[in-house]
């Protein structure tokens, strides 16, 4: 009982993820939009958008944490 | 799971019975299914119809404190279905090997008891992602109440600073130098240039010379975190930065060393920072707790970030390539898509761990520099905020 609802937990868990594909998707294309734009910023955007990837992962990441909290610590 | 079916009451009487060298037979309304746990030959020694007439000898004695004490175990273990499903194959072959409960009895007790007995069955526990972060003593050491064990993190941790420090020490001292850089070199220089950049860039503002007193430090952060990260990913070795025992004491040292560099540059000004310009007073007291809160997660979010990426990466490449493993030896119609796609998934996403531990360093660099430049300059020279 106690077992199934600790799975059931850490699946939810993972609905966050949905969030972090948004925010991963919105800083590239935002990337791409700007690109457009002014291609000549091309090189120090780029490394604005990896920057805002690493910080947007990182929040999906804080979603793992809570499923293997769920799982191994409870 | 339970071996024993039967009711505590039942079972602590049989207890009883055995321990008092009684007959069973009136005590004991129904005998527990030993045949559960011992599939053969108990239960030819131990029939599973009620009262029936058993005399305790010792060798049924033993194989029942043997079952009673597994019992035991799982009352106290709810969830080791591994270890007890490898105790009951292992104890059970033992016996059909011809050993008596009295001998497996005798061996338990002489290693510990049930609990070590069955914790050191090897592989009683199943092997997990997880594995590659255990930490083990390489050398104990108890200090008092302190344990001070040298263990493969420590080692790892040396390892990077020895490689650091004489990467450095030769580029730099013997033989280096040159104005015309060699490969090592210009590493080095690529290096300390990146983060000279990074330091100018974000700390800057009005006060100008800030970013050469908090340089070094920021230069330090950076360097060990780069050399450490992609070391784990060095099969079979170990990665530091994967604990937050590790992440979070760097980032909370530094919170609060910026913290009080914050309280030396401005005194009790610093108080400032809670509270953003041109806001109406009303919403004043809403807005300091809530940069209050923000200012405070800094310390754990800048550690979390890196220990998140580091364990879910690893993790991540574990247990692809147990899939892809797996998938070598299957030999099916789908040969060569399913014995090779894995493989190359893996690879792939090794190059990406690679990325990410490099980016990973870059970031948190980066963080430390704008929560420096946040206490330095506070709030005037707007920049990124996380």
């Amino acid at each position: 009982m106690l077992e199934g609802a600790k799975l059931i937990g850490a699946g939810a868990a993972t609905i966050a993820l949905a969030g972090a594909a948004v925010g991963i998707g919105n800083v590239f294309s935002s990337l791409i939009h700007s690109v457009a734009r002014n291609p000549s910023l091309a090189k120090q955007l780029f490394g604005y958008a990896i920057l805002g990837f690493a910080l947007t992962e990182a929040i999906a990441l804080f979603a793992l944490m809570m499923a293997f909290l769920i799982l191994f610590v409870f | 799971m339970r071996f024993l079916s039967t009711d505590m009451k039942d079972r602590n009487m049989l207890f009883a019975a055995i321990t008092t060298n009684q007959p069973i037979r009136s005590k004991c309304s129904r005998l527990p299914d030993l045949h559960d746990f011992f599939p053969t030959n108990i239960s030819q020694n131990f029939a599973i119809t009620p009262n029936l007439d058993i005399t305790p000898t010792p060798e049924r004695i033993a194989g029942v404190t043997i079952v009673l004490q597994i019992e035991e175990y799982l009352g106290q273990n709810e969830s080791e279905q591994g270890a007890v499903n490898l105790a009951r194959t292992v104890l059970g072959a033992r016996h059909r090997n011809g050993e008596t409960w009295q001998g497996i009895l005798e061996d338990i007790r002489a290693g510990g008891g049930m609990d070590n007995f069955i914790q050191n069955l090897p592989g009683a526990y199943p092997e997990t992602p997880l594995d590659q972060f255990a930490i083990i003593p390489i050398i104990d050491l108890h200090v008092g109440n302190f344990y001070l064990s040298f263990t493969n993190e420590v080692l790892y941790m040396l390892l990077t600073v020895v490689l650091v420090v004489f990467l450095f020490f030769v580029v730099t001292k013997k033989g280096g130098g040159k104005s015309v850089p060699n490969a090592w070199q210009s590493l080095v220089e690529l290096i300390y240039d990146f983060v000279l950049n990074l330091v100018n860039e974000q700390i800057g503002g009005l006060s100008g010379n800030v970013k050469q007193k908090f340089f070094p430090r920021i230069s330090v952060t950076f360097t060990f975190s780069l050399f450490r990260n992609p070391q784990g990913m060095i099969p079979f070795s170990f990665t530091v930065t994967s604990h937050f025992l590790i992440t979070l004491a760097l980032s909370f040292s530094i919170f609060i060393g910026i913290t009080i560099v914050g309280f030396q540059r401005h005194g009790l000004h610093f108080f400032s920072f809670l509270l953003p310009a041109g806001v109406p007073l009303p919403l004043a007291p809403f807005l300091v707790l809530l940069e209050l809160i923000s200012y405070c997660f800094r310390a754990l979010s800048l550690g979390i970030r890196l220990f998140a990426n580091m364990m879910a990466g690893h993790s991540l490449v574990k247990i692809l390539s147990g899939f892809a493993w797996t998938m070598l030896f299957l030999n099916n119609i789908f040969y060569f898509i399913g014995d090779l796609g894995p493989l190359f998934i893996v690879l792939a996403l090794t190059g990406l761990e690679l990325g990410v531990a490099i980016s990973q360093a870059h970031v948190s660099t980066i963080s430390i520099c704008i929560y420096l430049n946040d206490a330095t300059n506070l709030h005037q020279n707007e920049s990124f905020h996380n």
